[in-house]
């Protein structure tokens, strides 16, 4: 029976993470946009105001739970766990290093891509259940939005699929450095295998895969209700969209499943394009630096650092680009990138048969 | 009983009890969302038959596609339509549900049938492949299973169903247009 105890800790662990990332990705966010913006951020609490989230969530955890008097009041409580749940769920299926991943499942990848889905239904249900012409406008938004640009994302991690051969994510990883047990090839005509590092990441395995990096990163910032897509909580126009009603630690919950999502997305765009745990130092003859920079810690290490790194980016974008309006969000994603998902598709498909 | 069990009849619990419910509300909101228990409850059922491909499918097509596309349609028709159906009139026995009664009563004898006929314990498709060392492990590949009787033994029905949703497509898209001179 130990096991069940390991799946315990392991998933309290995964829990502990994920919050302890939104405490310093709130923290970040403020900084990040402080910079961008010629201003400060938070300074007062604690050094350079590291300890502002945690007091804000301190504040959040104090405060009344207010339910409207017209809303639905199952609905209502129920909607932030589930959203948050939702994208948690998705955690497990993640692999961290070589050998350390929560779950092994063999359709990793679909089950990710699933489990997400279920957010929708969350984001639904909050609209209606606060009863508020504001809340089911953007959940309405937030629906319309996260289906439409799940085909372009969709099929952008199909055209990875076709060059790995597999949904399993730690076998996906496995192909992308030194330790695969199959050729890498670098463009499909140099024999990397021994060299590893940044040569061996799929998106240089075959570069049309950059292109469709590009795509699934964009569809993932509309996936996670991010500027420039974030007309589902457009503060001009809808308050803040679904979660208008929310308090305390409710409000709490949603703000967790929004950076969680962040870092969830990022992550399966590491994994799948970007070489996952693999190290980005190539072995140069005596110099072994990709064998040397491989291993469960080397491997926490680079996976974060990586997923940190676009998490990063997609703040950049956030406090960069101005808002983008209804017509030209569903232009954006059914006339430019759901086709040149399909052509990224077609070409891995041809890739696979004749390049390797 | 062992574990697995336990977890079927869980399972197979909680999928009858929300399936009830969501035929028994007044609420329609509350009974679309309850329909999301049964799905996820009947995909944790596909799991413990170690369909797992299937399980995150019936996600994905059900809770993520079919259940909000409902819920759309709910929230964007008009309280009026929606008022009448929830205000049925409370009658127990009509003579407008009785196609449905006979329905419900023709399908439970055929499945009553069904279990009274079949020996679950000695069916001989099963003894086939015990015998040939053939039956399902937890941690087998499926999808190449799958993916190439897709592509082989059932191409027809296949091709079938992309025409199908193709035209389905294009219908849509046809519904969806602006009409010349209309704008």
């Amino acid at each position: 029976m130990n096991f069940y105890i390991t799946y315990f800790i392991i998933a309290i662990g995964l829990f502990a993470f994920v919050a302890v990332f939104t405490l310093f990705g709130v923290y970040a966010e403020r900084k990040l946009s402080a910079f961008i913006q010629d201003r400060l951020g938070p300074t007062e609490v604690g050094k350079f105001g590291l300890l502002q989230t945690l007091a804000d969530i301190i504040k959040l955890i104090q405060k009344e739970l207010i339910i409207p008097a017209p809303a639905d009041k199952v609905l209502f409580l129920m909607a932030p766990v589930i959203i948050f749940v939702a994208v948690y769920l998705g955690f497990a299926a993640l692999p961290w290093a070589p050998g350390l991943a929560p779950a092994n499942i063999n359709i990793g990848l679909y089950y990710i891509l699933a489990i997400i889905s279920i957010e929708t239904l969350g984001i639904l249900m909050a609209g209606w259940g606060s009863n508020n012409k504001y809340s089911i406008l953007g959940a309405m938004r937030s629906a319309a939005q996260i289906i439409s640009y799940e085909i372009p994302a969709g099929f952008a991690l199909i055209s990875v699929v076709m060059i790995a051969q597999t949904l399993n994510l730690q076998d996906i990883s496995l192909q992308q450095g030194i330790l695969s047990a199959e050729k890498t090839k670098f463009l499909g005509f140099w024999d990397v295998s021994a060299t590893g590092g940044i040569l061996s990441w799929n998106i240089f395995r075959a570069p049309h895969l950059i292109v469709a990096f590009v795509i699934y990163f964009i569809a993932s910032l509309a996936e996670s209700n991010r500027a420039p897509f974030d007309i589902p909580e457009a503060e001009s126009e809808l308050v803040a969209g679904f979660h208008t009603e929310f308090t305390g630690l409710q409000f709490a919950l949603v703000f967790l499943a929004e950076y969680a999502m962040m870092f969830l997305v990022s992550m399966v765009g590491v994994i799948l394009f970007l070489g996952a745990w693999n190290t980005p130092l190539p072995n140069m003859g005596a110099v072994q630096l990709a064998t040397w920079t491989t291993g469960t810690a080397w491997g926490i290490f680079w996976i974060l650092a990586k997923t940190l790194t676009l998490v990063v980016i997609q703040m950049w974008i956030r406090w960069t680009l101005p808002r983008l309006r209804v017509d030209q969000l569903m232009n954006l994603c059914w006339k430019v990138l759901t086709p040149l998902a399909f052509l990224c598709m077609l070409i891995s498909g041809i890739w696979r048969l004749w390049l390797m | 009983m062992n574990i697995a069990q336990v977890i079927f009849y869980v399972m197979a619990f909680v999928v009858i009890a929300s399936a009830l419910f969501v035929a028994s509300s007044k609420n329609l909101v509350r009974s679309i969302f309850m329909f999301f228990i049964t799905l996820f409850g009947l995909a944790g059922l596909y799991v413990l038959a170690l369909a797992d491909f299937v399980a995150v499918t019936q996600i994905v097509i059900y809770v993520g596609g079919v259940l909000v596309l409902i819920l759309f349609a709910f929230m964007l028709s008009g309280k009026e339509t929606l008022g009448i159906l929830q205000q049925q009139k409370g009658k127990f026995i009509s003579v407008s549900k009785l196609p449905a009664l006979l329905l419900a009563a023709l399908f439970f004898v055929v499945m009553v049938n069904v279990v009274l006929k079949t020996d679950v314990n000695n069916l001989p498709w099963i003894k086939q492949v015990t015998a040939a060392n053939a039956a399902i492990k937890p941690n087998d590949l499926m999808i190449d299973n799958i993916g190439i009787n897709l592509m082989t033994r059932y191409l027809l029905p296949f091709e079938a169903i992309s025409i199908l949703l193709m035209m389905a497509l294009v219908g849509a898209a046809h519904l969806a247009r602006k009409e010349r001179g209309a704008i």
